[in-house]
């Protein structure tokens, strides 16, 4: 039992940031709420599938709960959180050098922005792909579509975001701000 | 985005495409300006999605891990994951404790009806040759338990209170139903037959067999009365018969051979004896008498009533 609590820790130290900042960006930002969705997906893999899997395999099982998990917390409301986000980010300890960290700020913000106008089936592909490298069958295995889909699915997404991001770097060159 | 490779370039960062293909977009990029600025764009775009950094703290991980560990796990790692609440398993176990409870409780009760039956039969065999109809209080309240009888249990015995009448009637099928015609169904308090009573009936049957023989062979054939000596001897001969043969059968039925086979020899002399007429030939009573001798039947009558009373002693 221990050397399975063993396996357990260490896919979770492997996986837990990443899934994390997988849902962080799913949902938007709510870095509490992406963190209490990724604990209960690996809540999840230990209680009912952990030994019943291959790790490889619990892998696009936590990715595959998790969207499931963020889909349910769509539907909700999504003002819910917005004022407990703000204070924790008030309260958030800042770097050293606040220009740079204003700079790391808003460019993670406008990333996540930008994530947001994508449909979920398009930003899901696209963040499974860049985040966490995943292929088009894998990630096909993970949303249950096939893999010309998640490859259509991809291409859009990156085609609509680079439209966006060139409108938005011409504005920042024109404020003042790099890219 | 008017170029037909987009879509390729696509396909081709993520290294999805074959080597041939792979080849043939990287040929059309040299030459098409459109396609290598979407190139720099997805792979910028690749650099701030994948660099995007969370603002996970290391004691929030560290937190969540505890809490997941500690929780209690459903179901086996390993095997078939077959899991059962803990209130599951206790009612499971109620269930099968209480069904051993029962079937010890209902071993007990079946053992102590099995003894109360042997204890009244053996009771019933020992009181049965010298039924005393002055007996003790004890035996008079044992006596119906013994004797179940149809007739008598839907009418009890006058004097006596239900109270005293048993709760729990023995088994009915250690008492033969008795045969239509038997002379003891009508008796009062018929005994029913068991081995024993079969075995004393048979010796004393011998023993009358055995003295209806010798009174045969010591009649007195050339005196004028013979008829009149021979009609005692064919009339005793005539009630032997009948039960010569309800012996037969059932010696028959419980396989006993030896003593089947006596009584099968027996039995044509009883019956010659039985149908001799009122003024009988002296040859046919001689003759019936020479079947007796050559038979040696007196003789095996003797040994084999000695043995049966041996045996009952």
């Amino acid at each position: 039992m221990a050397s399975e609590d063993e396996e357990f820790t260490m896919l979770f130290q492997d996986f837990y940031p990443s899934l994390c900042r997988f849902l962080e960006c799913l949902l938007g930002g709510r870095a509490p709420l992406a963190q209490d969705l990724a604990q209960e997906s690996f809540l999840q893999l230990h209680r009912t599938a952990w030994g019943t899997m291959p790790v490889g395999e619990a892998r696009f099982w936590l990715y595959r709960v998790a969207r499931n998990l963020a889909i349910n917390e769509f539907r909700r409301s999504h003002t819910r959180y917005k004022l407990f986000d703000r204070m924790v980010e008030a309260m958030r300890p800042r770097a050293r050098n606040p220009e740079q960290e204003y700079e790391t700020q808003e460019r993670k913000t406008l990333v996540l922005e930008m994530l947001q106008t994508l449909p979920e089936d398009q930003r899901t592909a696209l963040l499974l792909r860049e985040q966490e490298q995943l292929s088009y069958r894998e990630i096909g295995q993970v949303l249950n579509v096939s893999e010309s889909k998640v490859k259509v699915d991809i291409f859009r997404a990156r085609a609509a975001l680079r439209e966006r991001w060139n409108k938005v770097s011409g504005l920042s060159r024109c404020a003042g701000l790099g890219t | 985005m008017n170029c037909s490779f987009t879509e390729k370039v696509s396909s081709l960062i993520d290294g999805e495409l074959s080597a041939s293909e792979a080849r043939e977009v990287e040929r059309h990029l040299l030459g098409c300006d459109e396609c290598r600025q979407l190139r720099a764009d997805f792979l910028n775009l690749r650099t701030h999605i994948g660099g995007f950094e969370t603002s996970l703290q290391p004691e929030v991980q560290n937190r969540a891990l505890k809490k997941i560990l500690g929780t209690e796990r459903r179901i086996p790692a390993r095997g078939l994951g077959w899991s059962f609440s803990p209130s599951a398993v206790a009612f499971a176990a109620l269930v099968i404790a209480a069904a051993i409870i029962g079937l010890l409780f209902y071993q007990s009760f079946n053992k102590s009806d099995r003894d109360s039956q042997q204890l009244a039969s053996v009771q019933q065999k020992q009181g049965q040759p010298t039924p005393a109809p002055t007996g003790s209080a004890e035996q008079s309240k044992q006596q119906p338990q013994a004797t179940p009888e149809p007739g008598r249990e839907q009418q009890p015995a006058p004097g006596k209170s239900n109270e005293e009448t048993p709760r729990r009637q023995p088994p009915k099928k250690i008492v033969r139903e008795p045969k239509p015609g038997e002379q003891f169904a009508v008796v009062p308090v018929p005994a029913p037959i068991r081995p024993a009573d079969s075995q004393t009936m048979t010796a004393m049957h011998f023993e009358k067999s055995e003295t209806l023989l010798l009174a045969f062979r010591n009649v007195r054939l050339n005196e004028p009365g013979t008829a009149k000596e021979v009609s005692y001897e064919r009339k005793r001969a005539q009630q032997l018969v009948l039960q010569n043969m309800m012996l037969r059968r059932e010696a028959d039925a419980a396989g006993d051979v030896q003593l089947s086979s006596l009584l099968e020899s027996l039995e044509p002399i009883l019956i010659d004896i039985a149908n001799l007429p009122d003024s009988p030939d002296e040859n046919a009573v001689r003759t019936i008498r020479q079947r007796v001798e050559r038979k040696n039947i007196v003789p095996l009558l003797r040994v084999n009533s000695a043995v049966l009373a041996r045996a009952l002693d």
